[in-house]
């Protein structure tokens, strides 16, 4: 059987290699690729579409119906993440573990308590894990903030610069990510609650796909941003380099709050309760 | 409103799936409402579409108002309109019918099983409308997500299937993405009508061909086609009900779909007779699938497994079909997609209701069911009719087609592997009305015990109403297909069928 499929790789692999000697020479400036569509976006983006950034026109403009199917693709994984994963019974094992704040001891419980304690006095820490680092919670606290404005910058400067929505929905998804590792989940899910994340993660698809509609109810064919120029008040050429920024602003929160979400799912089995 | 119908196919149910997302957290309640407004956009714009491409040919949609091949087109004729018409009425219908499962069994998750249902039909009927080879990539892994999470979302061994599925289900994506990556390499372009131009003073180049073998692998793993199908039975075997009779009357015809378009309309059948010449291979592996799926069908003792191999068969019929290289074979062919949709429904949905009621679909839970519920029984007995390919029921004459195009084309292995799946099949179903109708309900079968068997059995009745409704009007579908086959091929199937075909 191991022999049977050494074979097949072999004879895929060699029909796939055997095929490139058609290909054009690599960096071809006369392959088939820079020729056909290709100097069409170069010679015309800025002038259709006023976005210096010819990668971001073609990838929220021209096949900007493609893009948004793809933050769908990451949406849905977020919710098919949810489906499988999330669970409402609560995690087998009746013991809990506080640390008393005041003095740093460490309490464990052998049975959930009837009323929880009150957080400010003792706090629940995850069963297996109870280092209590301050220097790493607190630089992680400090920085926090300037990794979201970054991510935020990544969003709205992808018209000009490297970036755009996924990359600052990852960076903004980082961000919680490294508060819920350096903190806990519970402190993570406190600051972003479960229900938020999931309405984020619709809601940034819905406004990619309700700018695509608006310009459809505009009179536009469904996502042609020139066709909301009437209500932005701008020309139809600097209407399409806003629509692509209303749609990167979509796709952001959508990356973000699925990374949340599927992290979350993944880090407590679906508990949400504790976990790395 | 008419020139939006493309869009509005696609974006309704996408708009509506986003909606039922939100609703999950909010107002659980309103999920299903929204999901049926959602596929019922797409049923009436689709339909609507299907009678405006009849009545003035073929329609194209730039999105974003960008032309081809700058921009992305929706190309829909004839072919596309009316499998995107079938997609969306049987999902529609099938959402009714499992309302009633979804509630009982997963009270809690409405909401993500709601969206993923509306997105897997977005999913589909993007892949049908759609005239960008890229687009229906994108469009495939929606329908594969959603597919495997709702797959996984039974208990027991589903999970395992599921993940085998992804593992098979990714690979034959990747193919496909890798084949369009080197048409893309050789011509510069992903429009579908623009390619099949580039293409031809391409003929004869090895990239060419290698580029359409491992897109056909990839599409071949994804609907299952022998021998590449391993994944297929224990997926819609043991996915959740609802599941199962949505995904396994739709995901494998809108593959095969998938599989002629890209056959007629990117890389045109005067390539594939001619440059490729594998039609004689090509139609020997379906006469595998037709007669290994019968086969392995015989020696299933579970109606839902048994009939996720007769699956594996019917794939065979389709792409045997169409690679026979004859118009009668494939007019057959695109008729058997429309026809296996809808009878594949009727038998997996009629499998559903059973399982509703008796939680079980092995062959012993199926004893004595014609007394207990004979309006799903008689339904399921017009599907297995169909299967069989018994007049007036639909499945007839789509295997009347096939078999013409396959004397045609003098090709006896096909005409005699069709053959004998039509007789497999009725032997299977026999035995399955034999042990329902002539089996008495045993009591305490399968070890549980006596007592609560019996007031199970007692309990049985027949399957709720909002089941029955849609599963009735399958079975009646089938009826109705059957006697509209002769304006269905004169005014649909005939006009698309590629001249080069002999």
């Amino acid at each position: 059987m191991k022999a049977l499929a050494l074979a097949i790789v072999a004879l895929v692999g060699g029909l796939l290699i055997s095929a490139t000697v058609d290909f054009p020479d690599w960096g071809d400036p006369a392959s088939p690729a820079s020729l056909h569509v290709s100097p069409h976006y170069v010679e015309k983006t800025m002038e259709e579409t006023s976005v210096p950034n010819i990668v971001t026109a073609v990838l929220a403009d021209y096949r900007g119906f493609d893009t948004m199917f793809e933050t769908t693709v990451v949406f849905t994984a977020g919710v098919a993440c949810f489906l499988l994963l999330r669970r409402r019974e609560p995690r087998p094992g009746p013991s809990r573990v506080y640390r008393h704040r005041a003095t740093g001891v460490i309490v464990e419980m052998s049975q959930p308590p009837d009323t929880e304690p009150a957080p400010e006095v003792f706090k629940r820490i995850d069963d297996d894990w109870t280092p209590h680092d301050l220097i790493v919670m607190n630089v992680c606290r400090l920085l926090i903030p300037f990794i979201q404005l970054f991510g935020l910058y990544v969003i709205a400067h992808g018209h000009h610069s490297p970036g755009g929505g996924f990359q600052g929905g990852v960076i903004l998804g980082a961000s919680v990510i490294l508060l819920a590792l350096s903190w806990d989940l519970r402190t993570a899910t406190t600051r972003m609650k479960e229900t938020a994340t999931g309405l984020m993660s619709a809601t940034g698809v819905f406004i990619y796909a309700g700018v695509g509609a608006l310009a459809l109810a505009m009179g536009g064919n469904f996502l042609d941003y020139a066709a909301l120029s009437p209500i932005l008040m701008v020309d139809p050429v600097a209407a399409r380099s806003l629509g692509i920024f209303f749609v990167e602003v979509g796709v952001g929160l959508a990356v973000m709050a699925t990374m949340v979400l599927i992290y979350r799912n993944l880090a407590s089995e679906g508990h949400l309760d504790q976990g790395l | 409103m008419s020139e939006q119908y493309p869009a509005l196919v696609v974006i309704g149910p996408l708009l509506c799936a986003l909606l039922v997302s939100v609703a999950g957290w909010l107002r659980p309640r309103l999920c299903l409402p929204l999901a049926i407004v959602g596929l019922g956009i797409a049923a009436a714009a689709s339909t609507g579409l299907l009678a405006q491409v009849l009545a003035t040919g073929p329609v194209s949609y730039r999105l974003g108002g960008w032309a081809p091949p700058w921009g992305i087109v929706y190309y829909v004729d004839n072919l596309s309109a009316v499998v995107a018409a079938l997609v969306s009425w049987v999902a529609l219908f099938n959402l009714a019918a499992s309302y009633r499962t979804a509630m009982t069994d997963y009270p809690e998750k409405i909401g993500p099983f709601y969206t993923l249902y509306v997105l897997a039909v977005t999913g589909m009927l993007g892949m049908v409308v759609t005239g960008d080879a890229f687009n229906l990539y994108v469009l495939l892994e929606i329908t594969s997500l959603t597919g495997y999470a709702l797959i996984g979302l039974a208990g027991g061994r589903a999970p395992l299937a599921s993940l085998n599925y992804l593992f098979l289900g990714t690979i034959g994506a990747s193919f496909y993405l890798l084949g369009v990556g080197y048409l893309y390499i050789v011509t510069g372009s992903l429009n579908m009508a623009d390619l099949a131009k580039l293409l031809t003073p391409l003929y004869g180049s090895l990239a060419l061909l290698a580029a359409f073998a491992i897109t056909l692998v990839g599409l071949w793993m994804k609907m299952a086609f022998f021998p590449l199908h391993a994944w297929l039975p224990n997926a819609y075997g043991f996915a959740p009900a609802p599941a199962a009779s949505l995904l396994a009357p739709l995901m494998t015809k809108v593959m095969v779909y998938v599989m002629i378009r890209v056959m007629i309309s990117v890389f045109t059948v005067e390539f594939i007779l001619q440059e490729v010449a594998l039609s004689q291979f090509v139609v020997w592996l379906a006469v595998a699938a037709m007669v290994a799926g019968a086969l392995m069908a015989l020696g299933q003792r579970d109606l839902k497994r048994m009939l996720a191999y007769i699956v594996v068969a019917e794939v065979g019929y389709m792409v045997g079909g169409a690679w026979l290289g004859n118009k009668m074979a494939m007019t057959g062919a695109i008729l058997h997609i429309i026809n296996d949709a809808v009878m594949t429904f009727c038998v997996f949905l009629a499998a559903g209701c059973i399982y509703q009621k008796t939680r079980g679909t092995a062959f012993e839970d199926l004893q004595g069911l014609f007394k207990k519920m004979p309006w799903t029984m008689t339904a399921l007995a017009a599907g297995a009719l169909a299967m069989i390919g018994v007049p007036p029921f639909c499945g007839f004459f789509s295997k009347w087609y096939l078999i013409r195009g396959g004397l045609e084309a003098g090709h006896w292995g096909f005409v005699g592997a069709l053959l004998f799946s039509s007789l497999v099949n009725v032997v299977l179903f026999f035995r399955i009305f034999e042990i329902a109708f002539f089996e008495p309900m045993s009591h305490g079968h399968g070890g549980h015990g006596g007592h609560g068997e019996q007031a199970k059995a007692i309990a049985l009745t027949e399957a709720p109403l909002s089941m029955l409704l849609p599963l009735l009007a399958a079975a009646l579908g089938l009826v109705a297909l059957g006697l509209a086959t002769g304006p269905l091929v004169e005014k649909i199937i005939l006009p698309i069928i590629p001249a080069g075909l002999g």
